[in-house]
C-alpha cells in the first residue's frame, strides 16, 4: 500500500497484535476500516469517536487519494469543538488517514481517557517521533 | 473409480471434438455471411479449425498456467504455511497421488481450486482468506475435495472446457461487435447485387449463432461441473474420513461476503464454491456451476459413514434424486468409519482477520523486522530505503 501523500510504499507496524500502516517519510498513519473500532476493544467508545466525525466541505487542504481505491478522500473533523482535528476518510469506507501527529492529537485532546490502554498503546507505537518533534 | 476416470478422459476428447464442430460451424456461418460464395464458408471453417487446433495445444500444454496466472496464484514454499503443506501431503498419500504444486492466491475471500493436465502435473491453489479462516479439519476437507478433482481427472476436462468456452465467447463477441460497427456502412453500399437476400438470411443466422454459441457452451460447461462437485465432495469425505470437516468449511465459506476479485465467468466453475455468488442469491437455476451449498452441507452431515455408499444414500435422501455416484465406485467400495474430529477451539473473527493479513503479507514477500523495543515492522518488498527507523524507540535498523 502506498502513502497517499508521498506515494512511497508504507510499512506495517505491529505492537501487541495491533497493526497500523505507517509512512516512514512523512510520518502519516493509515487505519484500515474497522481498525479504529478494533483498537477500542469496547466498541462503544470507538463508536463515540466515530460519531464525532463530521465532514467538512470548504477546506483548502489538498484532497488525498485513498491508498486502496484511489478515490478522493473526504475531509473529516473529529472530536469535540476546540479540540477538533482534521483528518481524511475514504468515501467508500476503506479507512482513515492521519497526517503526522494527528492521531496522537485525536487521542490526547479528545475525551477518551477511559481508554487509556489504547491511547498508551498508540502513542507508544510512535513515541519516539512525538518526543523528538521533528524528523 | 476407474470407470469415472475413463469417462472423464473420454469426455475430454468428446468435448474437444464437440468444440471443434461448434467452432467450425460458427466459422462457416460467419464466412457465409460475409460472402455467399461457398469458398468463403470453407475459408471460415479453415480459420476456425486452425484456431481450435492452437487452442487444443495451448490447453494441453499450458491451460493450467493460464488459469493460475489469471487467478494471480503465487507458488509458495512450506515455510509460508506448514499446515497447508502437511494437509496436502496427507491427502496426496490418502489418494495415492503425487503431491501437487501448492499455490496461494492473495485474496481475503475464501476459495480453492485445482488444475493441471494430469495428476503428475497438478496444481492446487487456495486463497489466503481460506487459510486464515479454517481449522485443520476444515482445511483437510477442502484439500480432500480438490484432491478428488485431481484423482477423477476433472482438472483436465475443466481446463479444456474453460479454454474452449473462453474462445467461443471471445470469437462471438468480436464478431458481434464487428457487425455492430460495420452494419451502417454495408447497408448503403451498392456492393450487394442479386445474392443480397441469401446474404441477409445468412447474416441473421450468423448473429443468432454468435449469440447462441456462448450460451450453449456455458450451459454445457455448467451442467457437467455440478455433478463433479458432488462427486468431489463424496471423495473428500472418503479421503478424510470426516465429512463434518468439509461441511463446516463450506458453511464458513458461504458466510463470507467479500467477492473473490480474481475470479471471472470462465474460471468460476473451477473453484470449490462459486466465487461470483452474490449474497442472498439462490443458486438453483440452470446457470449455476455449483449445487446449492446448503444442499451440499446437508448431504455431508447426513452421512452415516464416510464411504461412497454412505454419500450416495445421504444424497438420495436429501435431494430426492437418483444418486450421482457411478455404480463402479459403489461396487468396489468398502465401509469407511467416520473418525472423530479434533477439538480445536474456534478462533475469533479478529484473530481470523489477523491470520489472513499475516498470510497475505508473507505471500507478498514482506520482510519482518522486530525492534529491540518490541515493535514489529513489516517491510513491503517494494520499499526503497535500505534502513528503517523505529518510530517507537528511534533505533535505526538495516533492511536485509
Amino acid at each position: 500500500m502506498n502513502c497517499p501523500v508521498c506515494k512511497n510504499p508504507m510499512i506495517i507496524l505491529e505492537l501487541d497484535r495491533v497493526e497500523t500502516d505507517f509512512c516512514t517519510q512523512c510520518g502519516g498513519i493509515w487505519l484500515d476500516a474497522g481498525e479504529l473500532e478494533l483498537l477500542f476493544e469496547d466498541s462503544h467508545h470507538g463508536r463515540r469517536l466515530v460519531d464525532s466525525f463530521h465532514p467538512e466541505h470548504d477546506i483548502k487542504e489538498k484532497p488525498r487519494p485513498c491508498p486502496i481505491c484511489l478515490k478522493k478522500m473526504q475531509k473529516i473533523h473529529i472530536g469535540e469543538k476546540n479540540t477538533q482535528v482534521l483528518i481524511d476518510r475514504c468515501p467508500k469506507g476503506h479507512g482513515l488517514w492521519f497526517d503526522k501527529g494527528e492521531l496522537a492529537q485525536v487521542l490526547t485532546k479528545g475525551n477518551f481517557d477511559k481508554e487509556r490502554k489504547v491511547i498508551k498503546h498508540l502513542s507508544e507505537m510512535f513515541s519516539h517521533k512525538e518526543s523528538e518533534g521533528k524528523k | 473409480m476407474w470407470e469415472q476416470i475413463r469417462a472423464n478422459k473420454r469426455n475430454s476428447i468428446l468435448l474437444l471434438m464437440l468444440m471443434a464442430a461448434v467452432l467450425g460451424l460458427l466459422g462457416w456461418i460467419i464466412g457465409m455471411s460475409v460472402s455467399p460464395d461457398p469458398r468463403a464458408g470453407y475459408f471460415g471453417v479453415g480459420v476456425a479449425l486452425i484456431i481450435w487446433f492452437i487452442l487444443a495445444v495451448v490447453s494441453f500444454a499450458g491451460g493450467d498456467a493460464i488459469f493460475l496466472a489469471a487467478s494471480k496464484a503465487v507458488p509458495v514454499t512450506k515455510e509460508v504455511h506448514p499446515q497447508l503443506f502437511d494437509v496436502v501431503e496427507e491427502m496426496a498419500i490418502a489418494a495415492q497421488l503425487p503431491v501437487p504444486k501448492v499455490y496461494i492466491i492473495n485474496d481475503p475471500a475464501p476459495n480453492a481450486f485445482a488444475t493441471g493436465r494430469n495428476p503428475q502435473s497438478a496444481s492446487l491453489a487456495v486463497t489466503a482468506g481460506l487459510l486464515g479462516r479454517l481449522n485443520r479439519d476444515e482445511l483437510q476437507g477442502v484439500v480432500g475435495h480438490e484432491m478428488s478433482h485431481i484423482l477423477n481427472r476433472d482438472i483436465l476436462f475443466v481446463t479444456i472446457a474453460g479454454v474452449m468456452l473462453g474462445t467461443i465467447t471471445l470469437l462471438s463477441e468480436v464478431f458481434l461487435r464487428g457487425m455492430f460497427y460495420s452494419s451502417m456502412g454495408r447497408r448503403y453500399s451498392s456492393r450487394d447485387r442479386g445474392g443480397g437476400q441469401a446474404q441477409a438470411i445468412m447474416l441473421l443466422i450468423a448473429i443468432l449463432a454468435a449469440i447462441l454459441a456462448p450460451i450453449m457452451a456455458t450451459l454445457l460447461y455448467f451442467a457437467i461441473s455440478r455433478k463433479r462437485e458432488y462427486l468431489a465432495d463424496a471423495g473428500s469425505a472418503r479421503l478424510t474420513r470426516y465429512p463434518e470437516g468439509l461441511a463446516n468449511a463450506l458453511e464458513k465459506i458461504s458466510q463470507n461476503t467479500t467477492q473473490l476479485s480474481v475470479a471471472n465467468k470462465v474460471t468460476a466453475p473451477m473453484y470449490i464454491v462459486n466465487p461470483l455468488q452474490k449474497e442472498g442469491m439462490k443458486l438453483s437455476d440452470l446457470t449455476s456451476t455449483h449445487p446449492p451449498i446448503s444442499e451440499r452441507i446437508k448431504i455431508l452431515r447426513g452421512m452415516a459413514g464416510a464411504s461412497f455408499a454412505d454419500y450416495s444414500d445421504a444424497f438420495s435422501k436429501t435431494t430426492k434424486h437418483a444418486t450421482v455416484i457411478p455404480s463402479s465406485a459403489l461396487q468396489d467400495d468398502t465401509a469407511v468409519q467416520i473418525r472423530t474430529g479434533s477439538t480445536q477451539p474456534a478462533e475469533s473473527a479478529k484473530n481470523q482477520a489477523r491470520n489472513i493479513g499475516n498470510i497475505m503479507q508473507q505471500v507478498a514477500g514482506f520482510s519482518i523486522l522486530t525492534c529491540a523495543c518490541g515493535l514489529k515492522m513489516k517491510i513491503p518488498p517494494n520499499f526503497k530505503a535500505s534502513q528503517v527507523k523505529c518510530p517507537r524507540c528511534g533505533t535505526v535498523q538495516p533492511i536485509s
